[in-house]
């Protein structure tokens, strides 16, 4: 219990300098928005809604992020600082349908 | 929808296979009781159900990166139960901590990635015209990833008691390394673990989303992108292991001389 208060006082801590959130929502396995435009050098918090019954996976190889989030639910994922460039990302349960990407410009 | 189905259950189930089947092949070579593999098993998939249905409150807990610190946790958890494993399994042949820390390494496997294929396949219950074909995609790939665990198990006792030693705990090492360096991928992602710029792109050579990258991720933590932190992390990890693995295999090749 010890520790997972100081990992929540960590969080605390960390979240005091809050990044900017941008929304993303699942609807019918797919992503919108699907072009998410975040500026250069700046930490984003992802804020996935998952409207869909079904789980979905959000995955990115080139964000290096990987989280489940349940159906009607949400979920955090933070990203960035990036680089200028493209980086996209897909649902791994719905790979056909759900994709997208982030834009770093 | 079978074909996914198969790619995500099989990824899941090699994950846990690789290490049950090791830790099963060094008890068989040890003479070590394997009695508590069900034990392991079945409070492994207890959790993994209990973390499956209240993924969403977990997951919104400490500000929406609850299911980062569980999921980091259990790696942290198999990491310790490996390196005590690693140490100690070969030098002494019943100690409750040696049994305690099989426990602990099929569980947090059991857990960590039956609660993904749990939340999976939950999903599709009520979706008649998909959940046919996910069932059987499931079982296919469960099937594919147990026997890849089962050979690899007949693979490490074929050799004798020495090489297979050697086998084992080179494998554990290794995943000891991937335990450390997902665990720290995960608090980068929670941003408890400041974000830092790559130290190399290997994408263009090995795709972490390849057959390859899929198979490295699970043996050695593959990340095509991976932050200095988590390097120099997973360097330390391996010398660690291997310094323990190494005193482990002394140990082993006294008492069989004598």
């Amino acid at each position: 219990m010890r520790i997972l208060f100081i990992i929540y006082l960590i969080t605390v801590v960390v979240s005091a300098s809050a990044a900017p959130t941008v929304d993303i929502a699942i609807r019918n396995h797919l992503f919108y928005p699907s072009k998410v435009d975040i500026p250069a050098d700046t930490k984003i918090k992802l804020l996935i809604d998952n409207q869909d019954p079904t789980a979905e996976e959000f995955e990115s190889y080139e964000l290096n992020r990987e989280k489940v989030i349940p159906g009607h639910s949400k979920g955090v994922i933070f990203i960035g600082p990036l680089p200028a460039g493209e980086y996209p990302f897909f649902g791994e349960f719905f790979p056909k349908t759900a994709q997208g990407t982030v834009i770093v410009k | 929808m079978l074909i996914n189905s198969v790619i995500i259950i099989l990824r899941e189930v090699f994950e846990a296979a690789l290490i049950v089947s090791v830790l099963l092949a060094m008890c068989q070579i040890l003479h070590l009781s394997r009695r508590y593999f069900l034990f392991s098993l079945v409070l492994g998939s207890l959790l993994a159900i209990v973390y499956a249905i209240n993924i969403s409150s977990i997951s919104m807990l400490f500000e929406g990166i609850g299911q980062e610190i569980i999921n980091a946790a259990l790696h942290f958890i198999s990491f310790i139960c490996l390196q005590i494993l690693i140490f100690s399994m070969a030098n002494s042949s019943s100690s409750k901590m040696i049994l305690w820390a099989i426990v602990g390494c099929f569980a947090a496997a059991f857990v960590r990635e039956g609660f993904e294929i749990i939340i999976y396949i939950l999903g599709f219950v009520g979706i008649e015209h998909l959940f046919d074909s996910v069932i059987a995609g499931s079982f296919i790939g469960a099937g594919v990833g147990f026997s890849i665990g089962v050979f690899f198990y007949y693979l490490i006792v074929s050799f004798n008691s020495l090489n297979g030693l050697r086998l084992s705990l080179f494998v554990l090492t290794l995943v000891s390394g991937a335990m450390m360096i997902q665990a720290l991928q995960l608090l980068i992602q929670a941003d408890i673990i400041i974000s830092q710029k790559p130290l190399w792109n290997s994408s263009g050579w090995v795709s972490e989303g390849s057959v390859i990258g899929q198979i490295l991720y699970a043996l050695l933590g593959y990340e095509s992108t991976p932050s200095p932190i988590q390097v120099v992390a997973y360097f330390m990890s391996l010398l660690f292991s291997s310094t323990l693995a190494v005193k482990s295999l002394n140990a082993y090749k006294w008492r069989i001389k004598e």
